[in-house]
């Protein structure tokens, strides 16, 4: 029952959160300098008429304050709207979004499956050479601009010609077989998911040796060494319980980054994800694909944060008595 | 102390073994014969044959015979096709990619520019009247006849009402008044302009649309016929007339053309074209992801650009790919001048009294025009692949001044102009007749590195002749709210792209109440007639040109125009890119022309791997 209600609260504040959030940006992306209809102002070819034509199709004739109400009565009916194009923004973003997921859960699967394990291993080893070749990876790991080192593998792709060149399938995807189609996909995930994978891993690493530490310093870890427990039990039974729970925390921030975390590694990578769309529509000052875009990152980061309070009520006993 | 020693050592030595692995390949100087190499001399034989087989009207093409099958896959960069509604097209590769689907009544001979018949059989004018014959027997793909329902449909109830994408219509209106069209039978129709008007034959290449598929949606009203066609229709649905269907659309990533095998064009055997069985369009997001789509050999043609040339030209001999010349392409880059002197609506002037004196003055304009050294832009800013421009109609334009022939940079010429002008040049400053030091603001759009050294350049220039420029680069959005709406500008380095083949399209440019006459810019609906004697004959000009039909008679009307232009520097051209295009050598039955591009003939390139 707390628990219900503790979920009902949290889902109420999100209410006037997205208001200000959609408010913010509605307005600075409107108050901006850029002009959709720039390009079209200078080509040769294009009449007065249809130039105030489109205005009148694009609301620019009314004032802000009302575009910013026609866009927020149709965003509660659930209508995303047109970009200026004239496609429905809701079938743009349902192309984009499992491409960007597929990315993204492969990343986050294998920084997690790696991340914690060589946290722990570094933790335990600590000070030794081990750790210290672990600490110098990760802290070129953490160095190197994700742009830069996405440009580095699209070289190697193609001075040695085993990967493709950015992109998520070949051209001819479609006439191949099952185990065909999975091969060419993984193909194209490699160099993306290495690039993602090296600077996440980084930080996740770090994070989790840190936690561990200062744990493994605790009285109780020092208490169930003195008691006789094996060394193993000490660190899986009783550190490592205790360590992971600021990882959940972080877990939540994962979630949030899993639809636009990407952006940069996907732009070079030609990736077909929602980073590579966002971005252009933001250069064209695309406002309903930016508002549906930047309202379901706001949306993904409460509900990020809203799994990790609910994952550490579980975990942690003495959330659950404070709530 | 050692440790620290022993680091650098290493780290020194590691940096010389990098070095070493750092092979040079990009020469430092470029040689002369890759930029002057003329287009290769290859004839595309572009006298095909109306031939009756079965009752059916093909068209053969006249090009070897080759074989069939294979693909070719080319980029288009950017966000990809918005749209296959050829009706409704606002960018280039939406257009480009809907006019695969669709064929227009007529077409552009890519090798004279001359007007030839595509979906039509024959057409013939008769001063206001255009006859047109269609081919019997040719369909859709679902099999229906193409016939002149077909087209009266496209243009009565599409064109004519403004539907999808106006500008087809805007184009069309002779003084506001629209062509009349007539069915005479089920295969000929004919077309009557209010007035004689010459761009109205090349305007019959819009796509003509199947009445059975687009009616249900183009009767439902504007917002329904935008929203068809988009890039999510199923493509199985798509019924369309072109050498090429759509089979597939990956958003972001590739369209994917199949041959149609049942398209009207014929080879010399009589067996149905297109050769190809596929054409793919990947869709790049940038030029640097496209030249390395090009090195993994994942697309078959690459536009080069800058000291990419160089670096290709020296591989071509051993490598798969051959470079052609297409010459220089219909952009332009120039510098213009505000010639603007009226007011706002506060009464202040949008260009100050004191400069709009210098500007309005021939011989100053003519003074920075010999000042600008255009050589030195197209050897230092186009590293080459560019070709000095002195004319408003771009080099490759049908209707180019072959007269105007430009001048060098000569400081001495622009300095004899100034005094001409009463100008005074003192220790290197530039004072006007009333003592005012010459100083004036210089845009353009911040982001395009090009026109921003363009602008250093043309700084530089002027700063020989004691004049201050300050060069002010400002957002792309600013930059045309200022030529087209605040008119608060002094000069701008711009770029235009023209069409080679009807002089006319430029008319909002150049007539003076035109929306882009960006130097004399007027506000919509003025009255006062205040035009300049040559705004005037250019004025007139352009309404004599589209009443005449002949090319001949045109063509010394547009060269006055350039020659007034040219004499009196309201917009001063610069240079024009040089397209240069590469192509996997297995691809035969390729004609680059000046006017065509390198693979405009799709359904007659065909693969041969063996012979090269």
């Amino acid at each position: 029952m707390e628990f219900l209600k503790y979920t009902a609260k949290r889902v109420l504040q999100v209410i006037p959160l997205l208001i200000i959030v959609s408010l913010i940006s509605f307005f600075i992306i409107r108050l901006s300098p850029i002009d959709p209809l720039a390009e079209l102002r200078l080509n040769p070819s294009i009449s007065q008429e249809t130039l105030d034509k489109e205005m009148k199709r694009l609301n620019l004739d009314k004032p802000i304050y009302i575009q910013y109400f026609s866009w927020a009565k149709s965003f509660i009916k659930g209508d995303l709207g047109y970009t200026t194009a004239g496609e429905k923004v809701s079938t743009k973003l349902k192309e984009r979004i499992p491409n960007t997921l597929l990315l993204t859960m492969v990343v986050i699967f294998m920084t997690w499956a790696a991340g914690v394990p060589i946290g722990i291993l570094s933790a335990v080893k600590k000070e030794t050479s081990l750790d210290r070749l672990l600490t110098v990876i990760s802290s070129i790991g953490m160095a190197i601009p994700s742009f830069f080192f996405a440009i580095l593998m699209l070289i190697f792709a193609v001075k040695t010609g085993w990967f493709p060149v950015g992109g998520l399938t070949s051209y001819n995807f479609n006439e191949m077989g099952f185990f065909e189609k999975i091969a060419d996909i993984s193909k194209h995930l490699v160099l993306p998911v290495i690039v993602l994978f090296t600077i996440s891993l980084s930080g996740l690493q770090r994070q989790m040796r840190a936690n561990m530490l200062e744990v493994l310093d605790s009285d109780y870890v020092k208490f169930a060494r003195a008691k006789g427990l094996s060394e193993g039990k000490v660190i899986f039974k009783h550190a490592l319980r205790n360590a992971v729970n600021p990882m959940i925390t972080l877990l939540g921030f994962e979630f949030a980054g899993l639809l636009s975390g990407a952006a940069l590694t996907e732009y070079v990578f030609q990736y077909p994800g929602l980073g590579r769309l966002i971005l252009e529509a933001v250069m064209k000052s695309d406002i309903n694909l930016v508002m549906a875009s930047l309202m379901m990152g706001t949306i993904m980061l409460i509900a990020g944060n809203l799994i990790a309070d609910i994952l550490l009520m579980i975990t942690d006993p003495r959330l659950r008595g404070r709530s | 102390m050692n440790k620290v020693f022993s680091l650098i050592l290493i780290l020194v030595s590691l940096g010389i073994l990098l070095k070493a692995c750092i092979r040079q390949d990009i020469p430092q100087s470029f040689p002369e014969r890759i930029i002057t190499r003329e287009l290769r001399e290859i004839n595309y034989p572009d006298n095909e044959k109306n031939i009756n087989l079965n009752g059916v009207d093909y068209l053969q093409s006249q090009a070897p015979v080759g074989k069939f099958g294979g693909e070719l896959i080319i980029s288009t960069i950017g966000e990809g096709p918005k749209t296959f509604n050829p009706c409704n097209t606002k960018d280039a590769t939406s257009s480009a990619m809907a006019g695969m689907l669709y064929d227009g009544l007529v077409t552009t001979n890519p090798v004279t520019g001359d007007v030839k018949p595509l979906l039509a059989k024959e057409f013939s004018v008769n001063g206001c009247d255009y006859v047109i014959n269609l081919r019997k027997g040719i369909k859709w793909t679902d099999g229906k006849p193409i016939t002149a329902e077909d087209v009266m449909y496209t243009y009565n109830e599409i064109v004519f009402k403004g539907l999808g994408n106006p500008s087809a219509m805007d184009a069309m209106k002779v003084e506001g008044k629209l062509p009349v069209i007539q069915k005479l039978d089920d295969y000929t129709v004919k077309f009557t302009t209010p007035k004689p008007f010459a761009p109205f034959l090349r305007q019959l290449s819009y796509p003509i649309v199947p009445k059975h598929y687009f009616k249900p949606y183009s009767d439902k009203g504007e917002s329904v016929f935008n929203a068809f066609l988009s890039p999510n229709t199923p493509p199985a649905e798509i019924i369309s007339s072109g050498a090429f269907m759509l089979k597939e659309y990956v958003p972001a990533q590739r369209v994917v053309f199949v041959r149609n095998p049942d398209y009207y064009k014929i080879n010399l055997n009589d067996n149905k074209l297109p050769y190809l069985n596929k054409v793919v369009y990947m869709i790049v997001g940038d030029t640097n992801n496209e030249i390395l789509k090009f090195e993994a050999k994942e697309i078959d043609v690459l536009a080069l650009r800058g000291s990419n040339v160089a670096r290709y030209k020296i591989r071509e001999p051993e490598s798969d790919y051959v470079i052609y010349n297409l010459g220089p392409d219909t952009g332009t880059l120039f510098l213009v001048i505000n010639l603007n002197n009226r007011k706002d609506k506060d009464g202040k002037p949008y260009v100050n009294p004191i400069k709009h004196k210098w500007f309005a003055n021939r011989d100053f304009r003519a003074s920075i025009d010999w000042a600008l050294d255009r050589k030195n832009m197209v050897q230092n800013i186009a590293l080459g692949i560019a070709e000095p421009l002195f004319t408003a109609e771009s080099l490759n334009s049908i209707f180019l001044n072959k007269y105007i022939k430009g001048h060098p940079c000569d400081l001495n010429v622009a300095e004899e102009s100034l005094k001409k002008a009463g100008f005074i040049n003192r220790e290197g400053k530039l004072y006007d007749a009333d003592g005012n030091r010459v100083e004036f603001d210089l845009y353009t759009n911040a982001g395009n590195l090009e026109r921003e050294a363009v602008g250093v350049m043309i700084k530089q220039d002027l700063e020989n002749l004691g004049m201050k420029v300050n060069f002010k680069p400002v957002e792309f959005n600013s930059l045309v709210n200022k030529l087209t709406n605040t008119h608060d500008w002094d000069m701008a380095v711009m770029g235009l792209t023209g069409s080679p083949l009807e002089p006319h399209d430029g008319k909002n440019v150049w007539t003076s109440s035109g929306s882009l006459h960006m130097f004399n810019q007027r506000p919509a609906n003025y009255k006062i007639d205040d035009r300049l004697d040559w705004e005037k004959e250019i004025d007139e000009i352009f309404t004599k040109g589209a009443l005449k039909l002949s090319f001949d008679e045109r063509k010394p009307l547009y060269d006055r125009y350039q020659t007034i232009i040219y004499n009196q520097k309201p917009i001063i051209y610069l240079y024009s890119p040089i397209r240069i295009t590469a192509i996997r050598k297995k691809f035969k039955n390729v004609f680059p022309t000046s006017l065509g591009g390198l693979i405009y003939n799709l359904d007659e390139i065909y693969i041969d791997e063996d012979k090269n």
